[in-house]
């Protein structure tokens, strides 16, 4: 067990590697920030001072080993942009992001979960088919229109809700439903796969076979089983939900992780994007660490074979 | 104020320390300033914000007892508001204050960040917000079409045409007549329409009119025929292909405008599309970035001088003009106008050399186009120029203190 778990945590060390490389190299090649930092009447001399002042004129290698040691010792860099420690920027608007992932997970969960498991129990029913149509729309319709279509109609037209922006509950409600209704289609599709396949099981028919209720069957022994695969999925797009909700959060100016990022992109801010990249990356892998670690821990083939 | 400037770090910095010989206080209104030489620039450097930060007065013994990081976070000044409380990229709200020397009527007053224009004419609409900035131009109708918003069209950049590395014999752009041709072929009116409502301008001038030493050019006429007449001349009665056209980012659909008009003298292209960094970037590295037969929509809003817009955009080795446009002729005679005390011939100088710029072609100029914003049914405002008294000079509300809503006037 020792040896698996040193061995994951050197496959994780190495992402996290190539991930803060990657993140290093792509920010760097899409332009140069000093011209966004400068005035537009600035002179060579002014951009220069810039750059120095930033640490930008050293070479890209340098650059790197001090991001990489900084990140090592918990130092993101300071903000071009604001003036400010990226760590502080980021814990500032995590749990904004926190409480928008939250609600979004629980309307996909009362959207995917039940229409899901109606679904697989109906199948092929007209049931079946209204949930196949949900999980197509939810997969196909862009966040950023449901979300300009929500505001016009609830904002607008009916006033019921806030445009954006954050503070009551009412302020949650639109950005909860266009970031949740694309996670609830995708947990619809595993949930009604992942119960046809346990429904077909032997152990299920012999629950039928012992003369168990139906609902007995469906939500004890099958509904149990099937949502394994359910909630990892789910806890993946909690993760995504905290750190990657950009287009939701700009369309209601939800003032959270997803949003910071995006202002880091357009202002070339490097080490904000760097920092944001590798929190996240961070947090990713070390929860896949984690449910590896527990996953061999209770299966012991786990670690056996891999 | 003597701090302040003694510890600037912004745009300019270097000129005004190479120039500047001292600075004494000679009383608790009066600053002297005293120079190694004469410096005519320094009160457009002093009075233009978005040139040169230099003009800003940060007060000394706070900055130093809280030193920058606190200053940031909760910054203090002479202005009619006082910071109350800021979210970092999301909000800062102010609160009148009372000691002020003019009346501020509006008591509580926050700026919120909303990415999204759509949503900010929303917010607007549903009373959630008085002013919103940077609307573009799709919206404009639906402003249009609700009577209680007010659209606040404000005059605000230059859009002109150039072409990188025309000074080459081999690129057809050297040729005058085909430059002529081009600006000939432009329909200004049609991209104002198109891109700012009709609200902007269609000027001679690839230089603001709001600063010192411009000139006052007329309008470019759109003549097809004479156009195409002048194509032949050059030798390229079926025009020819250029690389491609870049627009200044996110304005693409301007550049797809003026794709479409270049049609009719045979000038095929396409639009580029880059990010707003990538392009800057390739501005500022020059010529390499710009190989073969380009055409680049540029622009920009400077205050001051003219000489800024010179130095910056067209001067050889300028801010986004490097190896792309090197007119030594002009460049000299810019050198002339910088070294010169003499206001006669500073004036006689810009003169010429704008002259020169539009006569040749060099840059044709486009329009201003209008930067749009929309004012909300609870302020008090007869036309939009009431809540943008300085539109002149900025492209936002201001001053504050005079803002005033329906309720509490």
């Amino acid at each position: 067990m020792a040896r698996f778990i040193i061995r994951r945590t050197l496959y994780a060390l190495v992402t996290l590697l190539i991930l803060s490389l990657t993140i290093f190299m792509v920010i760097r090649l899409t332009g140069d920030p000093v011209t966004l930092l400068a005035e537009p009447g600035a002179h060579a001399e002014d951009l220069d001072r810039i750059r120095a002042e930033w640490g930008l004129d050293r070479s890209w290698p340098v650059q790197y080993l001090t991001f990489a040691k900084n990140v090592f010792t918990g130092d993101l860099g300071k903000s071009f942009n604001y003036d400010m420690p990226v760590s502080t920027l980021y814990f500032q608007r995590l749990p904004n992001s926190l409480e928008l992932a939250l609600a979004a997970t629980l309307i996909s969960f009362l959207i995917g979960i039940p229409a899901g498991l109606i679904s697989a129990v109906k199948v092929n029913s007209v049931w079946d088919n209204t949930g196949k149509v949900i999980a197509l729309f939810g997969l196909a319709v862009p966040g950023f229109w449901l979300g300009l279509v929500m505001i016009l109609v609830f904002s607008v037209w009916l006033g019921w809700l806030p445009t954006s922006g954050q503070g009551s509950w009412q302020h949650l409600i639109m950005p909860a439903v266009a970031l949740g209704w694309y996670f609830a289609a995708s947990l619809l599709r595993l949930t009604r796969s992942s119960m046809l396949e346990v429904l077909r099981s032997e152990y299920i028919k012999l629950a039928r076979l012992k003369g168990l209720p139906g609902y007995v069957v469906i939500a004890v022994h099958a509904f149990k089983n099937a949502l394994i695969p359910v909630l990892t999925l789910a806890g993946v797009n909690l993760v995504v939900m905290i750190n990657a909700a950009v287009i939701i959060e700009v369309i209601f100016a939800w003032p959270g992780i997803g949003r910071l990022l995006y202002e880091g992109i357009f202002q070339r801010d490097f080490p904000l994007v760097q920092g944001v990249v590798m929190e996240a990356g961070i947090m990713i892998v070390v929860i896949n660490l984690t449910i590896d670690i527990l996953y061999a821990y209770i299966d012991p083939r786990i670690r056996l074979t891999r | 104020m003597k701090w302040s400037y003694e510890h600037y770090r912004g745009a300019s910095a270097t000129l005004l320390q190479e120039k500047t010989q001292a600075i004494d206080i000679v009383s608790d209104g009066t600053v002297k300033f005293s120079f190694k030489e004469p410096f005519l620039e320094f009160p457009i450097l002093m009075g233009t914000a978005n040139v040169c930060g230099a003009g800003w007065v940060v007060p000394a013994k706070y900055y130093q007892k809280v030193g920058k990081d606190g200053f940031v976070q909760k910054p203090i000044g002479a202005g009619p508001y006082k910071l109350v409380a800021q979210d970092t990229g999301n909000k800062i709200e102010y609160e009148a204050f009372e000691g002020y020397y003019r009346p501020v009527h509006v008591k509580n007053f926050t700026i919120v960040s909303v990415p999204e224009a759509a949503t900010r004419v929303a917010m607007v609409e549903r009373g959630e917000a008085d002013i919103a900035y940077g609307i573009p131009g799709e919206l404009i109708e639906r402003i249009k079409g609700n009577a209680k918003l007010m659209l606040a069209p404000v005059l605000s950049g230059s859009w002109w045409l150039e072409f990188p590395g025309f000074n080459d014999p081999k690129n057809p752009f050297n040729d005058k007549r085909v430059r002529e041709a081009v600006s000939l072929t432009v329909d200004r009116k049609a991209i104002n329409d198109a891109e700012s409502g009709g609200m902007g301008r269609v000027s001679g001038n690839w230089i603001n009119d709001d600063v010192e030493y411009v000139i006052d050019w007329p309008k470019w006429e759109t003549n097809i025929p004479k156009a195409k007449e002048l194509m032949k001349q050059a030798g390229f009665p079926d025009g020819f292909k250029v690389d491609w056209l870049t627009v200044v980012p996110n304005f693409f659909s301007r550049g797809e405008r003026v794709i479409s008009q270049l049609k009719a003298i045979g000038i095929q292209t396409r639009l580029q599309t880059m990010e707003r960094g990538v392009y800057l970037k390739r501005m500022e590295t020059g010529l390499k970035e710009w190989p073969g037969v380009q055409i680049i929509m540029n622009a920009t809003r400077m205050g001051g001088s003219w000489s800024n817009w010179y130095e910056g955009m067209f001067k050889c080795g300028g801010f986004q003009s490097k190896d792309m446009i090197c007119v030594k002729a002009l460049d000299d005679k810019f050198a002339k106008y910088a070294t010169s005390f003499d206001r006669a011939e500073r004036n006689k100088l810009a003169e010429e050399i704008q002259k020169e710029i539009l006569e040749q072609y060099y840059f044709v100029p486009v329009f201003r186009h209008a930067f749009l914003n929309v004012i909300g049914p609870r302020l008090k405002a007869a036309k939009w120029e009431d809540v943008f008294p300085t539109h002149l000079t900025s492209g936002y509300a201001y001053p504050w203190e005079d803002l005033q809503l329906k309720d509490t006037a």
